[in-house]
């Protein structure tokens, strides 16, 4: 909410610099977002005093001033054609710089105007060092018959603004947008904030003095209030205001209503907006002789209805809207906006102010599902709407109606008709609460005292009486909010001041260790081997198009959001895949050639399992690996080489033997291409799948613009980093002391053999002994037979508990040969 | 005899060894097997008058001492001159052979950071899903249904509310996870719920439609308002420096009573500064407490929260968190 810190004086009479006030009322939890100042702050305007005064030598109706624009009693030049300049004055002096706007004819303030700055000169041989002003130069009147005298307590050098200022006519104000929280509906208003400042000032508050009607009289004759809803509708006040001349409200009333960002409409509307800045209750007035049977009903829709609210927007109105009816129709939406059909227009004589309490949610539900009639979806918040669901003072309806009512009156040449219907059905008292001081100082940690709470409350509006429970505390009605001791504490801890809270010297922590997280501790872990492996990590949206998204899916369902941003955002990623891929298409389209790039992040799915946190949703964290382009940069000694499936695939078989999974992991290939992938190999444990290592098809690589091969590898990291932590023992294993003994041996197969069955069957036939097996080189081509391939194996042969000696190592080769030869007819090489 | 032997001598230490060559011709020149000048004096020793010969053989082994002296010495030369030429023969201005280099985001960093600072401090850390149940999101957190708290946090929903439950979001907050981690464990709880969370807002250079959040949880028998300040003041000076400068001041959430948003002062180097907003935080509302099963009036808490964007935007000068998500390496690789 906007402020103006000209209106809030009205109020409370501070002499705090506008930031000051900002300042205080951050510090009170209505935090300043943003201050600026309005009207003319007119710059370069001084006070100068003119310590004397000479004929101009050259002209006879100029003169030569002395003026003291510093107050150091020394004066300079300056040339004047006023008749009425004389010494002694205090004037308006426009500096060397100055910009005015004066009027492009000489004397005649109806000319058009145009911009001037005022320059050091000689004026018919005198020099001049600035321009003594006119009411009319200032554009402050149309007096132009001579200088601008002020008054004899006017301060030779301040600003002229602050001279203004100091005068109470400032044509300058500033203005501070108060972020009000959802729990301070009493600070929604002028005076709301005014009284928050007079509880940390100490300086009253002063409250515009109104006469308040009472219930009946002449009023209640012309009018009646039926409420058929009192649940939502406490209380509806109205007063009548008979022969009102519409026209332009008051010059101060617009400025200070330009000021806080409204604009000005005629004297009964803008009384109306004033006196809600002023103290929060929204009004609305009725054109009387609109309303049939000078009656008004309020009553809530039974279903959805139309109706059009005074800005002639047709809109629909949902079930349950509180509308404000006369004896034959709708006229407003109660606590939302009034309808065309009643509204104040420029012939309006008799006007009904209606100053009500509707009920928040009522509202709330209302202006949230209020839509134009030939729009699917919207709602209708307004100034008041933006109150009512806050909460308004339920006993604040007559002061603000009779205020408004008295403005309307002095402004448009109306009566006020005496007396006023007040329709209370449900009575809102004050909210007593109980206040253990024990537990407010509990609570803060800090050693307020019991008279100490009993002053801060009060300074707000509180009553608080003693009791053997503790301090009884009776809540004002316009703190809704207020309703438990703990609300109450946090009006002490606020009032005194956080920062007036000491901080503890010490500080006791639990006599418990914190619970581990090993998921925490794995997730790092992964992180850092992906780092040293030369992959950058990624941040990537999760919100991805929808279509993309059940198509990354495959046969699962995916998860989409009711309300997205836009349709390219429209479903949860189901892999980490279709993130990734736009940025590497960003940065393969700014020049790089080739990539490194991970990212450890959840996923989403549909599911039908019950081991989920929430039913039907399936949520795990995934780590994805992507790599295209080259394995290094080419360098004077370093041969370029593409990235292949094998650099993906040894990220995974680094990863698990980095974890220690070697053992409880299968890699399994699928030769058959999909829509994603050209070729990939499954990652399993048992039947569980735990990810893959892929090409990315090519299909699916133009999707993306992407124009060159690119590898992956994913993994399921949450069920990864379960089987990290059940399979993989720590346990230390002693290191044995045997030497190790290498044989490589080359066999030529069918190039249709597997490398990995031949692995499979040299491992198994190599049992214990066998450490390791290697392929250290692939051959096709000259020298074998078409259709075959020569691969060469290197072992690594040992034990843990003996050297061993030649004749085993030779039987356990030749065991492999002949394995070899009879499983996959391998042939050895010479 | 003797006088031929000082002749040699002096020959012997006038001979030139400056390279391989010259010291192997040195070497064969006096002790070689065959021809050796020094080979054939000693074996001439049997000619020598007997009474001479002890001084004879005297005289040749000092000789041989200074040949043996000089091959040292040249050896030792020249084998320090073929270490240099091969030092010198190679050229180290060549660039090495890199290795690719990784690294982690800068959101990642700044995360750890935060949590490595609270993990000093003793605190666990807690995760939950992103999907979760309105409950969880806010009815727990003492959001009332339809009240205008609820529009402090933009939503995306994935369920729409009925009458068996709340609905389904994506969660606004961590806070959920506090909510969660109450439900299983009595106190004394002492977490931060790190993770990613959603807003429904327009996309814009400050703010983006996820981020991603710390949040803290202490929950104990006399935990006050003033330890909540304490614990904020530490993680302040140990993220941005001691003694930064700090205030609290009033503000609202609907899971806190009293609540408030914490700023830090930041200095420019201009000299020009001011406040800025790092975290909301406040003590634990009674509400919550009992929502998940906790005696509120044994028990009280405190609970903050920070985004992470923010203060990785803040600690690197990033203006504009739509880079964060950009992913581009000539930013990722300046981290």
């Amino acid at each position: 909410m906007n402020i103006s810190h000209n209106w809030l004086k009205d109020y409370i009479s501070h002499d705090l610099t506008p930031q000051e006030v900002a300042d205080t009322l951050t510090m009170l939890g209505l935090e300043e977002e943003e201050s600026w100042t309005v009207g003319n702050t007119f710059p370069g305007l001084i006070v100068g005093h003119v310590l004397a005064r000479e004929q101009h030598p050259n002209a006879d109706k100029l003169s030569v001033c002395h003026v003291d624009l510093d107050g150091s009693g020394k004066g300079i030049k300056i040339v004047c054609g006023a008749p009425n300049v004389a010494a002694g004055q205090k004037v308006v002096v426009a500096t060397i710089g100055t910009k005015l706007m004066l009027p492009t004819e000489k004397h005649n303030p109806d000319a058009p105007k145009t911009e001037i700055t005022i320059k050091k000169g000689k004026i018919r041989g005198e020099e001049s060092n600035g321009m003594i002003c006119s009411a009319m130069e200032l554009g402050l009147s149309e007096d132009h018959s001579g200088i601008m005298v002020l008054a004899e307590t006017a301060v030779t050098g301040q600003t002229f603004a602050d001279y203004l200022d100091q005068q109470g006519t400032s044509e300058s104000d500033t203005v501070t947008d108060v972020n009000i929280t959802p729990n301070r509906p009493d600070a929604i208003s002028h005076l709301g904030i005014a009284r928050d400042l007079s509880a940390v000032t100490g300086i009253s508050v002063q409250i515009p003095a109104v006469d308040l009607p009472e219930h009946g009289g002449e009023a209640a004759h012309k009018f009646s209030v039926e409420i058929e809803c009192p649940d939502v509708c406490h209380r509806y006040v109205g007063i009548l205001v008979e022969g009102v001349k519409i026209g332009p409200s008051p010059k101060w009333m617009q400025q200070r209503l330009e000021a806080i960002g409204l604009r000005p409409r005629n004297n009964i509307v803008d009384v109306t907006n004033y006196v809600m800045y002023e103290c929060g209750q929204p009004l609305h007035a009725f054109d009387f002789d609109q309303l049939a049977g000078h009656k008004i009903v309020v009553r809530q829709t039974q279903g959805p209805l139309p109706f059009t609210t005074l800005d002639s927007k047709p809109r629909i109105l949902p079930k349950g809207t509180i509308m404000i009816c006369d004896s034959e129709r709708e006229v407003a939406i109660g606590g939302i906006m009034g309808g065309e059909n009643s509204e104040v227009t420029d012939t309006t004589v008799n006007v009904l102010l209606e100053s009500a309490w509707f009920n928040p949610t009522a509202i709330r539900k209302a202006a949230k599902n209020i839509r134009e009639a030939d729009k699917e979806e919207g709602r209708l918040s307004t100034d008041a709407s933006y109150r009512f669901e806050r909460g308004v003072d339920p006993n604040g309806q007559v002061w603000a109606a009779a205020r408004a009512a008295a403005l309307i009156a002095e402004f448009s040449g109306g009566q006020v008709v005496p007396g006023m219907v007040d329709a209370n059905p449900i009575h809102d008292s004050s909210l007593v609460l109980t206040l253990r001081p024990t537990r407010a100082r509990a609570v803060i940690g800090a050693d307020i005292s019991d008279e100490e709470m009993r002053r801060l409350l009060t300074a707000i509006g509180f009553e608080v009486a003693e009791s053997p429970e503790g301090l009884v505390c009776s809540v004002p009605t316009f703190r809704p909010d207020v309703e438990r001791e703990i609300d109450v504490i946090e009006e002490i801890a606020r009032l005194y001041g956080y920062d007036n809270i000491p901080l503890p010297t010490h500080s006791a922590t639990p006599n418990q260790p914190p619970a581990p997280n090993p998921t925490d501790d794995l997730r790092r872990s992964l992180l850092q081997f992906g780092t040293s492996m030369g992959f950058r990590e990624m941040y990537t949206n999760s919100m991805v198009k929808a279509e993309r998204a059940q198509f990354f899916a495959g046969e699962t369902g995916i998860v989409e959001t009711l309300n997205p941003i836009s349709s390219e955002m429209g479903a949860l990623r189901p892999n980490l895949l279709l993130s990734a891929l736009p940025i590497v298409a960003h940065n393969l389209n700014h020049g790089r050639k080739s990539l490194r790039l991970m990212e450890v992040s959840s996923v989403y799915r549909r599911s039908e399992s019950m081991r989920v946190p929430v039913k039907g949703y399936y949520e795990y964290e995934e780590a994805l690996f992507i790599m295209t382009g080259t394995v290094n940069a080419a360098g004077w000694n370093v041969r370029e080489e593409k990235v292949t499936i094998f650099d993906a695939k040894g990220v995974v078989e680094s990863l698990l033997r980095r974890f220690g999974l070697v053992q409880h992991v299968q890699l399994i290939p699928e030769n058959e291409p999909s829509a994603l992938t050209s070729y990939q190999i499954k990652i399993q444990s048992g039947h569980q799948i735990l990810g893959v290592v892929a090409r990315l098809s090519d299909e699916t690589a133009k999707h993306f613009d992407v124009k060159q091969e690119v590898f992956f590898a994913s993994l399921n990291w949450t069920v990864l980093s379960k089987l990290i932590g059940i399979k993989t023992r720590r346990a230390y294993q002693e290191i044995s002391r045997y030497p190790i003994v290498e044989r490589d041996l080359a066999v030529t197969v069918s190039k249709n053999e597997a490398a990995g069955a031949l692995l499979e069957t040299i491992r198994r036939t190599g049992g214990k002994l066998l450490q390791e097996v290697r392929v250290f080189d692939l051959y096709e081509g000259d020298n074998i037979a078409p259709d075959t391939k020569s691969i060469a194996f290197s072992l690594r042969l040992g034990a843990s508990d003996r050297t061993l000696v030649d004749k085993e190592v030779e039987t356990l080769v030749a065991r492999v040969v002949k394995q070899l030869a009879d499983r996959h007819r391998a042939v050895l090489r010479a | 005899m003797i006088s031929s032997l000082a002749t040699l001598e002096s020959q012997i230490q006038a001979e030139d060894l400056h390279d391989a060559a010259s010291v192997e011709a040195f070497r064969i020149k006096y002790l070689g097997r065959k021809n050796g000048l020094l080979t054939d004096l000693f074996s001439q020793i049997g000619k020598i008058a007997p009474e001479e010969r002890k001084a004879y053989g005297a005289a040749v082994n000092t000789l041989k001492q200074l040949v043996e002296a000089r091959l040292t010495a040249a050896q030792a030369f020249v084998e320090a001159a073929q270490k240099q030429a091969v030092a010198q023969a190679i050229d180290l201005t060549l660039p090495g052979r890199m290795q690719p280099v990784g690294g982690l985001h800068p959101i990642r960093q700044t995360m750890e950071e935060i949590k490595r600072i609270f993990l000093s401090f003793g605190f666990g850390v807690a995760e939950g899903p992103e999907i979760e149940e309105d409950w969880y999101n806010f009815s727990a957190l003492n959001f009332p249904p339809d009240h205008p708290a609820r529009d402090m946090q933009d939503t995306f929903f994935v369920e729409a509310p009925n009458n068996e439950n709340g609905g389904v979001v994506l969660r606004t907050h961590t806070s959920p996870v506090q909510v969660r981690t109450m439900q299983n464990t009595q106190p004394p709880i002492r977490i931060i719920a790190p993770g990613r969370v959603y807003r429904n807002e327009t996309i814009t250079y400050k703010s983006y439609c996820l981020f991603h959040q710390v949040e803290g949880l202490y929950v104990d028998e006399q935990v006050t308002f003033a330890d909540l300040k304490q614990v904020l003041r530490m993680f302040a000076e140990a993220a941005f420096g001691v003694g930064v400068k700090m205030r609290f001041r009033p503000s609202f959430f609907p899971f806190t009573e009293p609540s408030a948003e914490v700023d830090i002062w930041w200095q420019n180097e201009d000299g020009s500064g001011r406040w800025l907003e790092i975290l909301g935080c406040g003590m634990v509302d009674p509400n919550v407490l009992e929502n998940c099963g906790i005696d509120s009036e044994k028990y009280t808490g405190y609970a903050f929260g920070m985004g992470v964007e923010r203060i990785a935007m803040l600690r690197h000068g990033i203006t504009d968190i739509r880079v964060l998500y950009e992913n581009d390496l000539r930013f990722l690789e300046q981290f």
